[in-house]
């Protein structure tokens, strides 16, 4: 689990080659598309925990809940729509794959929140769901106003042991990248915090931001300058990369 | 006190941390593996703060003791006015990038989360927050500790003269308080506290004083710190072990981090004991290592980083706002690692030269008036608090 140098940035010549193909692609509708426009470097792939909650109801046929617990990005609002958010997204994604059980991912997206704050949810909002998998997308907010970066280890870890003594399953969701807000807002401690927590509790985090920068830097999408009326259109589709990526995840979890 | 008596190590470390403050402030820089935070549980803020107490009894210690208390307070709180009004400056500087980023920048993926806009919502809130040190934006977080510190430190001064451990021990007793409980100073918006605690880092700020205050106890220190010395070694070197491990984990992750699920996160709100052992062991080897009349420290060498040293606040301000700077540059136009090195050698350049510049600046001024400015103090007013 890397937390500290940004791949991308560290392989960036030894992609060139792939990426120019990639470039030539438009992002398409569908992730199912035979070459997905999605793709990220194989290192962004890279999952080392397991989900033997998960993995032991989907062998058994049984059905599935997930919820996915997160700020503005998880509520989907941008794209318009909580069906076009990627939790929505991934269930049916799940649900093609994994036909023998019911899957349903739970959106319990609430913006602008701080990590303590959706810790707070957890009582009313998550466990109540008895939910086999969580997955908790935070950080933009902490990072925004500058929480301390150990107070927000510290939730991390009070949350993921929460989820752990229910028997539940866990992946962290790193921040949203793009370049205007890189330059006012210090993310990276926080995302060093983050996959570090990760790192220290044998729990996947699934790095966002570095996708969506690799996205960024071989123009798969364009996250600054947009014109008003793609804005929402240019949501959904990165949320629906989003989900399938983490539905790769998910699958190699279980392996 | 003559400039050849005057302990340039302080100059030297302090000059040396603002340029690790400088480089770590640049978020993913490639040169902050080789600043003290990739190597030592502690960073560069110990240093500065630490030596700034040290400096600060030192400089005002003296005028106390030659020019008595009123005087001696007087000095101290004009001090803390120009922080203060650097503190001010440095925040107005940081309202306009984030006000021009923010409404310039319009994309609904962000907008809802990205609103940095607590303050950009209630401006008339924000800025009373910020005048009264309670609005701690990234980067605006260590002056305003070392504004109270130097608003109290009158009265630390007089204790200190009066009995060293009449100040230490309620102070220490205040950080064991504080590691107990927890306690912390609020900030706003609503919820947040004082990322650097001031009733935890007083302590490490207080302690330098009591070493630096004039007079009888630097020899007191050294004598009792000798026994201590492989002790303190030690420490360094387990400190060493462990955070190199975690910097090499966080790169390589097969490589095993030491200790990592048992000790991270190591509290630097709080001050935790974990960086503060390690830092005063190392404050005592390195002044055993790097002896004052070390030659390395008068050499050419040394130089930029004794001048960074002695003209502190303003090189402080500087990096703060070239790494905001840097930052900008990296992340708007390209961040290969040649770029970064560049921006870092670039920035550090630039606060070299700015503290070679303002070191001639007051030495014109202080010879334009001979008369008026005893030669003593003249010499030692050189020294930044």
């Amino acid at each position: 689990m890397r937390w500290c140098f940004s791949p991308g940035r560290l392989v960036h010549p030894a992609l060139l080659a792939a990426s120019l193909v990639m470039a030539e692609i438009a992002p398409s509708s569908s992730i199912f598309a035979g070459r997905l426009p999605c793709d990220v470097p194989e290192e962004l792939m890279q999952v080392d925990d397991k989900m033997p909650h998960l993995a032991e109801r989907l062998s058994a046929g049984q059905p599935v809940k997930i919820v996915a617990i997160g700020g503005a990005s998880t509520t989907g609002l941008a794209a318009g729509s909580s069906d076009l958010a990627y939790p929505h997204r991934l269930q049916e994604i799940l649900t093609r794959w994994y036909p023998s059980s019911s899957v349903a991912v739970v959106n319990r997206g609430v913006p602008r929140q701080t990590a303590r704050q959706m810790l707070e949810r957890f009582p009313t909002d998550v466990i109540p769901e008895d939910p086999v998998l969580v997955i908790w997308e935070t950080g933009t907010t902490d990072a925004v106003r500058g929480v301390g970066v150990d107070d927000f280890a510290a939730v991390l870890q009070a949350g993921i042991d929460e989820l752990k003594t229910h028997g539940t399953d866990v992946m962290l969701v790193d921040m949203q990248f793009s370049h205007s807000t890189t330059a006012v807002i210090d993310f990276e401690q926080y995302l060093n915090a983050l996959h570090r927590v990760g790192d220290v509790n044998d729990v996947n985090v699934f790095p966002r931001f570095e996708m969506m920068r690799y996205w960024s830097e071989q123009n798969v999408f364009n996250f600054d300058g947009v014109a008003k009326d793609e804005r929402a259109s240019l949501a959904a589709r990165v949320y629906e990369c989003i989900a399938g990526k983490l539905a790769e995840t998910i699958r190699l979890a279980l392996r | 006190m003559p400039a050849s008596s005057r302990d340039l190590r302080l100059d030297f470390f302090r000059g040396l941390a603002l340029i690790f403050i400088f480089v770590d402030h640049i978020p993913e820089n490639v040169l902050s593996y080789f600043t003290i935070q990739a190597i030592q549980l502690f960073d560069a803020a110990e240093v500065f703060i630490f030596i700034s107490g040290y400096t600060a009894a030192l400089v005002y210690g003296q005028t106390l003791l030659a020019q008595g208390s009123l005087y001696a307070t007087a000095r101290v709180l004009a001090r803390a006015w120009q922080l203060y009004i650097a503190h001010i400056f440095l925040f107005v500087m940081f309202i306009a990038e984030v006000s021009y980023t923010v409404t310039t920048f319009n994309n609904p993926m962000y907008n809802d989360e990205m609103r940095v806009g607590d303050f950009l919502d209630e401006p008339h809130v924000a800025i009373v927050k910020a005048l009264l040190l309670q609005f701690q934006p990234t980067f605006l977080d260590i002056l305003p500790l070392y504004i109270l510190l130097l608003a109290i430190f009158p009265a630390v001064l007089l204790g200190l003269r009066w009995r060293p451990l009449i100040v230490l021990i309620p102070s220490f007793l205040v950080y064991l308080v504080v590691q107990d409980t927890n306690l912390s100073v609020p900030a706003y918006p609503e919820g947040h506290v004082w990322y650097f605690n001031p009733l935890a880092w007083q302590f490490l700020f207080i302690a330098g004083a009591a070493l630096g205050f004039p007079g009888r106890h630097s020899e007191q220190w050294s004598r009792w710190s000798r026994p201590l010395l492989p002790l303190a070694a030690f420490a360094v070197a387990v400190s060493f072990v462990i955070k190199l491990s975690w910097t090499l984990h966080g790169i390589w992750d097969p490589l095993p981090g030491v200790l990592l699920k048992e000790l991270w996160p190591v509290n630097k709100n709080n001050l935790s004991a974990i960086r503060l052992i390690p830092f005063f062991a190392a404050v005592a080897v390195a002044a055993a290592v790097v002896r004052a009349d070390a030659v390395i420290l008068r050499s050419r060498v040394a130089k930029p980083l004794v001048l960074c040293g002695q003209q502190s606040l303003e090189i402080f301000c500087l990096g703060i706002l070239l790494s905001a700077l840097g930052h900008f540059v990296l992340s708007e136009y390209d961040s290969a690692i040649g770029i970064q090195i560049l921006v870092n050698l670039a920035g550090i350049l630039v606060m070299c030269l700015t503290a070679r510049m303002l070191d001639w600046y007051k030495t014109m001024g202080r010879m334009q008036v001979p008369r008026s400015t005893p030669a003593q103090f003249g010499r030692g007013n050189r020294i930044d608090t």
